[in-house]
């Protein structure tokens, strides 16, 4: 099995979830997360005071799935997350030694 | 023998159970003590070594404490007992313990016990408050009833001889503390039935607090020693009806003592106690409307009582009695305002309202007594009253005056005067909201909102605060921002419709009646209807694409509106809860903000006169292209264009790039020459990829084909694309000029494949410029602007022209790491005004490091030939 995390850009959220249910992807983690990059932080001025923006805001999308669907799910991420320009985020991909769910205990790609 | 008596226990208590949830549940609390009673009667008259114990002179009872104590059973609470000797505690008790409890235990249930002598527990009880609360409610079940009463008349007589005051002084620290830790339950979205603000311990303290004050024996004294009105202990009675009755339901779904009404478990119990959806409104918000109802009152109880406490009991000396009340018909009594009487009231119904202005001004909360009256003369405030201008203006100054720590209208609230002077608002009272989203009702949500405005007053901690504050200062008419929040919800009475435009149709009478004006109304209105839109851009637009502050201008088009609409933004999301509002949204919120401020206060693609240059401009392209069957096609295709592009560029230019466009296909850039009437120039209309450099590289392309650039503009079209125009002096060969044209773009061609394809080019520029004009030349100078916009780096070159210029300049740009995304280049006579919109191509935001913007200002000035005077040259000759 594979974790498939990516940090996107918040407006892309709904593009990415749509995505993903139309391969039959449902389950996904959400989280607002700060970032801070290669796109830094910026600064504004309002009435003279400065107000610096030193984190971008990004989400983050965590996926667990299979091995075979792995490639499939981060294309997927990939073509819906991607606007072509910076700071478009990133895609991580690390193998997940088991899985096991609260309630049944079923282990591995049946606790999906 | 136990065994058998266990069973009849849980066959007992069975019945009893699936009668009360069969809805024959009339006294299930009290019966279902009573059936634990029968069990300790029987175990305690069979037991062997209790006659043992009690034959060896050693007796003992056993009393029930706690909520078993108060006969307030519910299906899983702990079941308190104490054996109680007189004064040894033999070791044989230990026998009986087993005998008693051990059957019980292991029928699950959940038996608490302590063995002590009559002197151990008095100690406890006043060293501990939760002994003595629990002592408070102790019950004689079986055994010795003398020693009970021997222990009783001693504690009580204790408490009242020695420990009176620090018991109500604890009795009072300690509900503030739980209140502190546990939070405005009411209002969570998993609120507690009993420890919480509003559960059922409101209602315990009121009654200790009478046990300890007035040595009540049930409930029902409450009213006959006055500490409740018999309105109030009807209304308890019916509280604590609902809320046992949802924690029986609630122990006996959970199976086990759950006091805490989950999420997961809101629906079913809504269903389980038989709401049901009405005029679309689910189940669940029903019931929970119900709940906080009930809550609502506990709170009440809980605000009496310690009143009560606070007026008889616990004045701390020292605190001077405040200023007695200027308003006539009020007054002040131990930091409380009363009415002076009743009469009056009668006379100036207006005071009705005054005491909350009085109450709100000198922070004095009314009485409990003040509260009654409120409630009970509201027939009194009739259209008179609410259309009466002196009354308006009170009510308007009320409105800023709540604040969280002092929450004046939530006591009109309470009292049923706010509903009274806007009716409206009833709808959403009590409405529940039944996500994990929403933390309060909408009406106490609409309140906190309010309130948080008005804490905008105090000068911010932190720098965010500072802005808010800052923001509140310049609002004018800050009643109507005040009323837009305290109305922003108010649709959400018709749970099927979009709740900001119905809001925004309710509120408009509603702000009529309260005698603002069109324009206040106008403003308010649109405060209510677009209360997410900030919200919404923010998350679901790229904030740092200009063209979304550029939409929020236009969609706001005012400067005060975008100040009260932030403010009420960030206001709505803080009272909705933690979901709603954290450092991440407010971040994301701010920036918006002060990127569409940034658009509305330059004005120049934001503003009336602009929407209808831009109105205008798209009819004539229309026109133009004689196109009607395409006009939906080409309306979408000149939306998907910026608006500086739309503002600046002339609309046959526009009609030449949307047929570009069309034919550009796979092609990295196709232009179009086109020759004006009378004039000696060409205009190039140019669409191509965006790439890195390009326009640097066509006017690469000009200057090696010595094609003078006269004038330029550049922009981009969405995120691929871009759209230039430049207006260069024809070939001077004429005869060759289409073959020069079609060198110029194979030219091009190569540029954009081999990136030092122009480096030669650049190296014919001359290094010095001889200015023609008589007076001194101006040296070259390098602007940079990085205030005016969010998004680019401005910068303005002023130099004289030469061959090459905009070559030179925008090839420093480019090899400089940063992208033109806009120009706009113009001659005159032979002074140049260039201006560059840039984003740096690392990141692609505006260069925000002061190392960078030199480094980009130096390499310009580099470019540049160095400029002499030609009187300096003739001076020479």
């Amino acid at each position: 099995m594979k974790k498939i995390e990516a940090i996107i850009k918040p407006f892309k959220l709904d593009d990415v979830k749509e995505a993903l249910s139309e391969i039959g992807i449902y389950g996904m983690t959400v989280t607002e997360v700060n970032g801070y990059g290669r796109q830094k932080g910026h600064k504004e001025i309002y009435r003279g005071a400065e107000y610096v923006v030193d984190f971008v805001p990004k989400i983050k999308v965590e996926i667990v799935v299979s091995d075979e669907r792995a490639d499939e799910t981060v294309e997927t991420v990939r073509n819906a997350a991607n606007s072509g320009k910076i700071g478009d985020g990133k895609i991580f991909v690390l193998p997940v030694e088991q899985v096991i769910r609260v309630r049944t205990g079923e282990t591995g790609t049946e606790a999906l | 023998m136990d065994k058998l008596d266990t069973d009849i226990l849980i066959k007992k208590r069975e019945t009893l159970i699936k009668q009360f949830l069969c809805g024959e549940e009339s006294g299930f609390l009290e019966k279902h003590a009573c059936v634990l009673d029968e069990y300790f009667f029987t175990m305690f008259e069979k037991s062997i070594s209790a006659k043992k114990m009690t034959i060896a002179g050693d007796p003992f009872a056993i009393i029930a404490l706690g909520g078993y104590g108060r006969k307030e059973q519910c299906i899983h609470s702990d079941i308190d007992l104490l054996i109680l000797f007189e004064k040894t505690v033999p070791p044989e008790v230990e026998a009986f313990v087993q005998e008693l409890l051990y059957p019980l235990w292991d029928a699950r249930f959940e038996v608490g016990y302590a063995v002590r002598n009559i002197n151990e527990c008095l100690e406890m009880a006043f060293e501990r408050f939760d002994i003595l609360t629990t002592i408070l409610d102790a019950r004689f079940i079986c055994g010795a009833s003398l020693i009970y009463t021997a222990f009783m008349e001693q504690f009580r007589s204790d408490l009242s001889a020695r420990h009176l005051k620090d018991t109500l002084n604890y009795l009072f620290e300690h509900g503030e503390k739980r209140h502190f830790d546990f939070g405005d339950s009411t209002y969570l979205i998993a609120p507690d039935l009993k420890s919480g603000f509003g559960g059922l311990r409101d209602y315990h303290t009121l009654l200790w607090y009478a046990k300890i004050k007035s040595g009540i024996k049930t409930r029902r004294d409450l009213e006959y020693y006055g500490f409740l009105s018999h309105f109030e202990y009807l209304t308890l009675e019916d509280s604590l009806y609902d809320i046992w009755k949802i924690r029986n339901f609630l122990h006996h779904i959970t199976k086990r003592k759950c006091d805490t009404l989950h999420f997961e478990y809101q629906k079913k119990l809504a269903g389980l106690l038989g709401y049901r959806s009405k005029n679309r409104q689910p189940d669940v918000e029903r019931f929970l409307g119900n709940l906080h109802k009930r809550m609502d009152f506990l709170k009440q109880i809980n605000q009496i009582t310690f009143e009560d406490i606070i007026a008889n009991c616990r004045i701390k000396k020292g605190t001077a009695e405040p200023r007695p009340t200027k308003t006539d018909g009020l007054v002040i009594k131990k930091r409380r305002l009363y009415f002076a009487n009743t009469v009056v009231i009668l006379q100036k119904p207006d005071l009705l309202l005054k005491i909350f202005l009085e109450s709100g001004h000198r922070k004095i909360p009314l009485s409990i007594e003040a509260r009654r009256i409120v409630n009970e003369f509201l027939h009194l405030v009739d259209d008179d009253i609410k259309k009466d201008p002196a009354c308006i203006k009170i009510f308007k100054k009320i409105l800023s005056l709540s604040y969280w720590e002092f929450n004046v209208l939530n006591v009109m609230l309470a009292t049923g005067i706010l509903e009274k002077f806007i009716p409206e608002f009833s709808a959403i009272v009590n409405k529940i909201q039944y996500n994990h989203y929403h933390l309060f009702p909408v009406d106490k949500h609409s309140i906190r909102c309010l309130q948080i405005i008005n804490s905008f007053k105090e000068p911010g901690k932190s720098l965010i605060n500072t802005l808010y504050s800052s923001i509140f200062k310049e609002v004018r008419n800050k009643n109507v921002l005040l009323f837009a929040a305290l109305l922003h919800d108010i649709g959400k009475s018709d749970p099927a419709k979009e709740h900001s435009k119905t809001g925004a149709k309710i509120a408009k009478p509603i702000l009529e009646r309260f005698g603002f004006n069109a324009t206040q109304i106008e403003d308010a209105v649109f405060l209510i209807e677009n209360h997410l839109i900030l919200v919404k851009t923010a998350t679901r637009r790229d904030i740092s694409d200009e063209e979304t502050a550029v939409y929020m201008a236009n969609k706001i088009g005012k400067i005060r509106l975008l100040r009260m609409l932030y403010l009420l933004t960030v206001a709505d999301s803080k009272a909705t809860g933690p979901k709603a509002w954290n450092d991440w949204t407010e971040n994301l919120i701010k920036d918006l903000f002060l990127k569409t401020i940034g658009i509305l206060k330059k004005g120049e693609l934001a503003s009336k006169k602009t929407q209808r240059l831009i109105d205008k401009k798209k009819s004539d392209v229309l026109k133009l292209l004689k196109e009607r069957w395409r006009k939906d096609e080409i309306n979408s295709q000149l939306e998907s264009m910026s608006r500086r592009y739309l503002v600046y560029v002339p609309a046959q230019s526009i009609v030449d790039h949307i047929n570009l466009y069309r034919n550009l296909g796979d092609k990295d850039f196709i232009w179009q020459i086109s020759k004006e009437n009378d004039s000696d120039i060409r205009t190039v209309s140019i669409c191509g990829k965006d790439t890195p450099g390009l326009y640097s590289k066509i006017a690469g392309v000009f200057f090696l084909n010595d094609l003078d650039i006269v004038a330029s503009q550049a922009y981009s079209l969405g995120e691929e694309h871009i759209l230039d125009i430049f207006k260069v002096k024809p070939p001077k060969d004429r005869i060759f000029e289409k073959e020069k044209w079609k060198k110029a773009e194979n030219d091009l061609v190569h540029a954009i494949k081999d990136d030092h394809f122009l480096d030669n080019a650049l190296n014919k520029i001359s290094g010095t410029i001889r200015v023609s004009s008589g007076r001194h030349p101006e040296p070259n100078r390098v602007r940079i602007d990085n205030e005016t916009s969010s998004f680019f780096t401005i910068i303005e070159v002023f130099t004289y022209d030469f061959p090459g210029l905009l070559f030179s300049i925008t090839n420093a740009l480019y090899r400089n790491q940063t992208n033109v995304n806009v120009a706009m280049v113009a001659t005159k006579v032979d002074q140049v005004i260039d201006i560059f919109y840039i984003r740096s191509l690392e990141n692609d935001a505006k260069i925000e490091t002061e190392q960078g913007l030199t480094q980009i200002k130096n390499a310009i000035l580099n470019s540049l030939p160095q400029i002499t005077a030609k009187e300096v040259k003739n001076e020479k000759n």
